[in-house]
């Protein structure tokens, strides 16, 4: 948990934030009124227990925000994330703790919001400007620099409601972006655009950052994090889980999704072998000389199989992914092999595993060369096999590794 | 640089904070309110054929018939020295003002519920918004009334200049109940529903389209509206210029009442957000 003295650069506090909501939508309406008379009535607090059919959306969290900084938070949907950025845009009001904010604060949670479908896209921009808290007269000299940054064309003048929602994010992000807020919340809203709209609205963050604006990010995409954040918080279930660099936030939030489905993959028997499915992967497996797989050092990996008949003319591969099984990092296929009737194990020995420390899965397949077709699969439908793999020893190098979010290594003859 | 400052305590242990907060908002209600306005009268027109006639068209219709009615004598209703069309739209003209009045909180913040859950801009803006429609809409109707008043022979005295004042009185009482009937409303479903039931009864115990009985004056009395409304009225139709019993002190009422209900919406706003 966040040290309980501020920083003094610190720019958003957030000390034991709790908030509460009710399950039942009639009981919440009448906590609501009651909570209404409770705030008329001065030192009447409302009750910081939790009353009949309430749970705890956030509870105790603390952590800060220093000028200049970029935190993403992370978690499962339902985890608090949207919650946490109402509060800290003061639309809803904790039910325990607080919130110091320093400068103004701009938000950008819902990019459809306050938009008027009937209006045109410059109108849209004077509307939204000013439900922003700027009014025409200021927003008339960054028109130009807003209808630029959209890369809408002539498509600005079109009613909002013919734009698509990708064209709608351009739109509200453009003059979010030119009002130059002190603290900047983002909520998943880059999830729409095309990625020359992604890259703009990365790179926007990036020299907002460098001015010295603050930003707090809420996005499942991992690539988006780790462009933008260096640190990442994570949440389960309303609760602080992990705070740390916006990599180690991550691998900690897919290890934890990951070992939730290991334990439903390990529930799940190996399937049976028929004529519709001639070889199965059993089993992958990764070790090193040692207890762990290090970094950079020589590493077994062993496939277990079963298959009906002998295969002729097979081959096999295994690939690493990063921890959300989004990306391929690497991998290698074997030459032509042969398949075993029954149950057998191939391996391969990599004398220097390319991979920096972290967490990462494991996918293989067995294909068979005449038709490439694969024969076998693990990983895609089911479950991959995860690997943790450490650093030998702490050093400026695997601190570097960390920083950069490096993810694998290269071996050069260095001619100087 | 601005500090701001969020807990669970009643914004009433910080009177002073609050203060600020409520004037920083109203600094910027001015500039979102216009916007919203201008918003709200191009999308009025925008989608229609007619446009910017159906501004004037709604009063010129009704105009219409009740000139029709008048000269026909279909109805010959008691309606003291006033032709009884002048004194039936002068009356509708004055309700209609109270009742746009009353729905405007409820109905501007309803519709606005997706923006006000996800963007934080201060709920007076829509409300703002939507009165100077209300405003704006009994201006024009106002215009159509005095041209119907000539047509029938009503003259114009000193009295019309105080016509603003009687209407702002009503308008003042209208959004009173308004912020209290959005605070219920925008949690229970029931307010919204119950509204046009409650306001056609209102409507039928309120003297509009006729003069109360002398034998009632007291029951009708108790109707807060009834003094705005034959004042106003009154000061319309050149009948006496001194308010009738009631009208300061429902003025004075409704005038504290307005704020205490805005102060009210205002605590409760986040409790709301919470429950969009």
């Amino acid at each position: 948990m966040a040290a309980s003295t501020t920083p003094p650069d610190a720019v958003v506090t957030v000390r034991n934030l709790s908030k509460k909501y009710c399950r039942q939508l009639r009981t919440s309406l009448w906590y609501g009124l009651r909570d209404i008379a409770a705030e008329a009535w001065p030192g009447a607090r409302p009750p910081a227990r939790l009353r009949r059919d309430e749970f705890w959306s956030l509870h105790d969290l603390s952590f800060e925000l220093r000028r200049g900084e970029a935190l993403a938070i992370i978690g499962a949907n339902g985890a608090g994330k949207s919650t946490l950025l109402k509060l800290l845009n003061g639309l809803i009001k904790p039910d325990a703790g607080s919130i110091r904010l320093r400068g103004r604060v701009g938000a950008l949670i819902e990019l459809g919001a306050g938009l008027d479908p009937v209006l045109t896209g410059r109108e849209n921009i004077f509307l939204r400007a000013a439900l922003l808290g700027v009014g025409r007269a200021q927003a008339l000299p960054l028109l130009p620099a807003i209808i630029e940054f959209t890369g809408l064309g002539e498509a600005i003048e079109m009613p909002v409601q013919f734009y698509s929602s990708g064209m709608v994010a351009r739109l509200a992000y453009a003059v979010a972006a030119h009002l130059h807020p002190d603290v900047l919340l983002v909520d998943e809203v880059l999830a729409v655009g095309d990625f020359d709209f992604q890259r703009k609205c990365i790179h926007h963050m990036m020299s907002y950052l460098a001015a010295g604006g603050s930003l707090i990010l809420v996005s499942h995409q991992p690539h988006h994090i780790q462009a933008v954040c260096r640190r990442g918080l994570v949440l389960e279930k309303g609760r602080w889980a992990f705070e740390g660099t916006a990599t180690e936030a991550l691998d900690y939030y897919f290890s934890r999704q990951l070992a939730e489905a290991d334990r439903a993959a390990q529930a799940q028997p190996v399937p049976a072998l028929d004529a519709a499915r001639p070889v199965v992967i059993e089993e992958l497996t990764i070790t090193g000389a040692g207890p762990a797989v290090l970094a950079g050092e020589g590493t077994t990996v062993t496939l277990t199989y079963q298959a009906l008949q002998p295969q002729e003319n097979t081959c096999w591969g295994f690939f690493f992914y990063t921890p959300d099984g989004s990306v391929c990092i690497t991998g290698a296929s074997s030459p032509s092999a042969r398949l075993a009737a029954g149950r057998h194990a191939l391996t391969c020995h990599l004398p220097r595993l390319p991979l920096t420390a972290g967490e990462y899965l494991v996918k293989s397949m067995i294909v068979e060369l005449a038709a490439l077709q694969p024969l076998a699969m693990r990983g895609w439908e089911d479950a991959p096999t995860r690997l943790r793999v450490e650093t030998p020893e702490a050093s400026m190098q695997a601190n570097a590794h960390r920083m950069l979010q490096q993810l694998t290594t290269l071996e050069v003859e260095w001619n100087h | 640089m601005k500090e701001t400052i969020y807990t669970s305590q009643s914004p009433l242990l910080a009177p002073r904070v609050f203060l600020r907060e409520v004037r920083a908002d109203l600094g910027v209600v001015y500039r979102i309110g216009w916007q919203l306005f201008v918003r709200n009268l191009k999308v009025q027109v925008r989608q229609s054929l007619l446009g910017y006639a159906w501004l004037l068209l709604p009063s010129l219709v009704t105009g219409l018939v009740w000139i029709f009615l008048g000269r026909s004598r279909v109805l010959n209703v008691a309606s003291g020295d006033v032709p009884y069309p002048a004194f039936v739209l002068a009356g509708v003209f004055l309700w209609q003002g109270f009742v746009e009045a009353l729905s405007c909180p409820l109905q501007q913040l309803s519709n606005a519920k997706a923006t006000l859950a996800k963007v934080r801009v201060p709920h007076e803006a829509f409300v703002v918004a939507g009165m100077a429609v209300v405003v704006f809409n009994s201006l024009l109707r106002l215009l159509v009334l005095l041209a119907l008043m000539r047509w029938f022979g009503v003259p114009f005295t000193g009295t019309l200049a105080l016509v603003p004042l009687g209407l702002g009185a009503l308008l003042g009482l209208g959004l009173a109940l308004g912020w209290l009937l959005a605070l219920l409303g925008l949690l229970y479903a029931d307010v919204a529903q119950a509204l046009p039931v409650v306001l056609n009864l209102w409507f039928l115990v309120t003297p509009v389209v006729y003069a109360p009985p002398a034998s009632f004056a007291r029951w009708f009395n108790l109707n807060p509206v009834t003094p705005l409304l034959i004042t106003a009225r009154h000061w319309l139709l050149a009948g006496p210029a001194a308010p009738t019993p009631g009208f300061w002190l429902v003025a004075g009422l409704a005038g504290v009442a307005l704020f205490a209900n805005w102060l009210a919406y205002r605590f409760a706003t986040p409790h709301l957000i919470a429950r969009f």
